[in-house]
């Protein structure tokens, strides 16, 4: 222990881009936290996945981190206290992490019947930096069972050292446009529901035959991403015209983009950029296939290097400007929070993540049974829809602090009329 | 295996009813059996954050205040006992926010109470600077008193009856006419011992109005729901 607090000395990490804007949202009763579980086919030895937790998690430095306040900016600091523990899985999901708890991790390891569940804070890393951290301590946790798991892919080689490529904001190294694009403003439609009491977060999951889904994308030439955008959008425009007849409004997903698919970076810190795909039902009705084909133009249109270097350059502006850099903390958090709960957060309907086909290691692949995410409780009234897939067995998760579950209802139903099976699992249950 | 016979999914077998559309699930041939749930019942608590070292902090920042300026008007500057002005605002200062940091579950209540008593005592101790306390109980005491009792009446509105927006401006509309009702008399009262009404019941002629255009809206529902669609933010 002294010898890692010796070799930590004076070591700390600058929060990256959207890492910034994630702490300003922290209230009492919110934090962005996501979730990333992988099920086995054995039951969890917590005592062996603690084991595995420890070996791996010096290898991700800007995971076993607190993060603290500094005068303009917050930071990442190595924390050397005892933990993360793993500890037995709960009902609600993706608490909220206030940052001077659980011994200042912002990492919770949960087990539960044959499921490893890693819970993040957002200001840590994206989706992909999570997924690395799960699949290395999936994988430890199986070699120390004996089996023989090579590195590769998302798990990582824990002999070695971080590489710094992992641990930089990759976000400054690409924001070099000439011109910096304006932020979509248009305000969307958003569901209303009747919140539920602190802390409960409802999940609805849907597990689906992969190659099903994707036959049915193929019939409207779309890729599974669109395909599945197009089935939310459609699902959250039959939410509208039953709920509001007159003053209609345009019907948006907010859809996180995965940036390294674009800018090659090993970072395992957040990387991502948002696209906004929609419809406007002022303009007319639109029945499925339009959807379909609005989405598709829309993501062909806008998912290329050029249009997604131009956004990250417009985000980096706000954090390059000397004027705001010498603000203080707190006036950046009030405006910042300000910003995202009257522009940011109403930009959008739903929230859409795909993380797209798990690739593991081959050895790794058959201890496993199944992958799910969860993107966590929605900022505002609203629902959260994640996707993931392993092998061929597609999994959506929708996660709400809503009472209600029109939105997921008309998401299953659209994909049942589309002749794709589908499971539903849900913590909703009186059972 | 089951299926929502409503909306067509393969059910999980530990679901007794469709989390989609709540049909329930029957199946007579899997009644019997109870399948393990994939989410554990047990629910996890937020981790309370203690907050006593920024209490301390404060405490201490506030006596020190207190207490030096206490000793400059007994040792130097002696013209009046202006240093109560002070001790009395660090002590409204520690009474607002103090009680809130150390203890999370503190009741509204009582949160609203302990604020009304530190506003009395301040009064009080300009009592001692002014020379005279007739205005005090005549006027100062009897208004804090009324803000008070109408504060924590609100405040038993807003959490044990429904909120809604139009709800909400019933409680305001309700609170602000007879708020004005009773400064009123007490101001009448403390100037002329006489009771003539006249710019309170002004107010509360149109918070009566407001407050039954209200009251039909909240009972009709076909109202409520339109007034509800249009006014939703």
């Amino acid at each position: 222990m002294k010898e890692e607090k010796k070799k930590n000395y004076g070591v700390w990490y600058k929060l990256d881009l959207s890492a910034i804007v994630y702490p300003t949202l922290q209230r009492k009763d919110f934090s962005s936290v996501y979730r990333l579980s992988v099920l086995l086919k054995e039951p969890v030895k917590p005592e062996i996945l603690q084991e595995a937790v420890d070996r791996v998690l010096p290898r991700f430095p800007t995971y076993k981190a607190a993060i603290r306040k500094g005068l303009f900016w917050r930071y990442l600091e190595p924390n050397q206290r005892p933990g993360p523990f793993v500890q037995p899985d709960i009902n609600n999901p993706c608490m909220p992490m206030p940052f001077k708890a659980n011994n200042r991790y912002l990492i919770r390891f949960y087990y539960y019947g044959c499921r490893i569940s890693l819970e993040a804070h957002h200001s840590l890393g994206d989706g992909t930096g999570g997924m690395c951290v799960l699949q290395t301590v999936t994988a430890e946790y199986l070699r120390l069972l004996g089996a023989q798991i090579e590195c590769g892919g998302f798990v990582l080689d824990i002999t070695k050292e971080p590489e710094p490529e992992e641990l930089e904001d990759a976000y400054m190294r690409y924001a070099t446009s000439k011109v910096r694009p304006p932020r979509p403003k248009e305000r969307a439609y958003r569901v209303r529901g009747t919140r539920e009491p602190f802390y409960t977060l409802n999940i609805v999951n849907g597990i689906m035959p992969a190659t099903q889904v994707l036959e049915a994308a193929k019939r409207y030439g779309a890729t599974v991403t669109e395909y599945l955008n197009a089935v939310l959008i459609y699902a959250l425009l039959q939410n509208q015209l039953s709920t509001h007849h007159t003053g209609l409004k345009p019907v948006k997903i907010a859809m996180p983009v995965n940036l390294r698919r674009f800018f090659p970076s090993k970072t395992l810190r957040n990387f991502i950029t948002m696209v906004y795909p929609g419809i406007d039902p002022r303009m007319g009705e639109y029945n499925f296939e339009e959807i379909v084909a609005q989405v598709r133009g829309y993501m062909r249109y806008y998912l290329n290097e050029k249009f997604l270097r131009g956004d990250i350059t417009t985000n980096a502006a706000t954090q390059r400007n000397p004027f705001i850099r010498v603000v203080p903390l707190f006036m950046k958090d009030l405006v910042v929070r300000q910003f995202y709960m009257r522009v940011q957060d109403g930009n959008s309907s739903a929230g859409l993540t795909n993380m797209g086909v798990l690739q593991v290691p081959e050895s790794m692949e058959p201890f496993i049974e199944r992958v799910d995410i969860c993107m966590g409780q929605p900022f505002s009234n609203r629902t959260n829809c994640a996707i993931i897939s392993f092998k061929d067995i597609l999994t959506v998760n929708f996660a709400s602090s809503i009472k209600e579950t029109d939105v997921e209802r008309y998401f299953f139903r659209k994909l049942v009329q589309e002749g794709i099976p589908v499971k539903i699992e849900s913590n909703r249950s009186k059972s | 295996m089951s299926y929502c016979v409503n909306c067509g999914v393969e059910l999980e077998p530990s679901l007794r009813e469709c989390p989609l559309c709540n049909t329930p699930v029957i199946n007579p041939r899997e009644l019997e059996k109870a399948a393990l749930s994939p989410y554990p019942k047990e629910k996890g608590q937020v981790e309370q954050v203690k907050r006593k070292d920024l209490a301390i902090l404060l405490s201490v920042i506030l006596a020190a205040t207190g207490l030096t300026c206490g000793l400059l008007n007994l040792l130097v500057i002696r013209a009046s006992a202006w240093s109560l002005l002070i001790v009395g605002g660090c002590m409204v200062i520690w009474m607002l926010f103090v009680p809130g940091i150390i203890y999370h579950k503190l009741s509204a209540y009582l949160a609203l109470l302990l604020d009304g008593l530190a506003i009395g005592i301040y009064l009080y101790l300009i009592t001692f600077v002014t020379g005279s306390d007739v205005w005090f109980y005549g006027l100062a005491l009897p208004i804090v008193l009324w803000i008070l009792f109408l504060a924590e009446i609100s405040a038993l509105c807003i959490k044990k009856l429904p909120q809604t927006i139009l709800a909400a401006m019933l409680y305001f509309f309700s609170a602000v006419g007879i708020l004005c009702l009773g400064l009123e008399i007490i101001i009448d009262w403390y100037l002329s011992e006489k009771i003539q009404l006249l710019w309170s019941a002004i107010v509360l002629t149109v918070c009566v109005i407001l407050d039954i255009t209200l009251i039909t809206l909240l009972s009709r529902k076909r109202l409520r729901d339109e007034v509800d669609r249009r006014l939703h933010f």
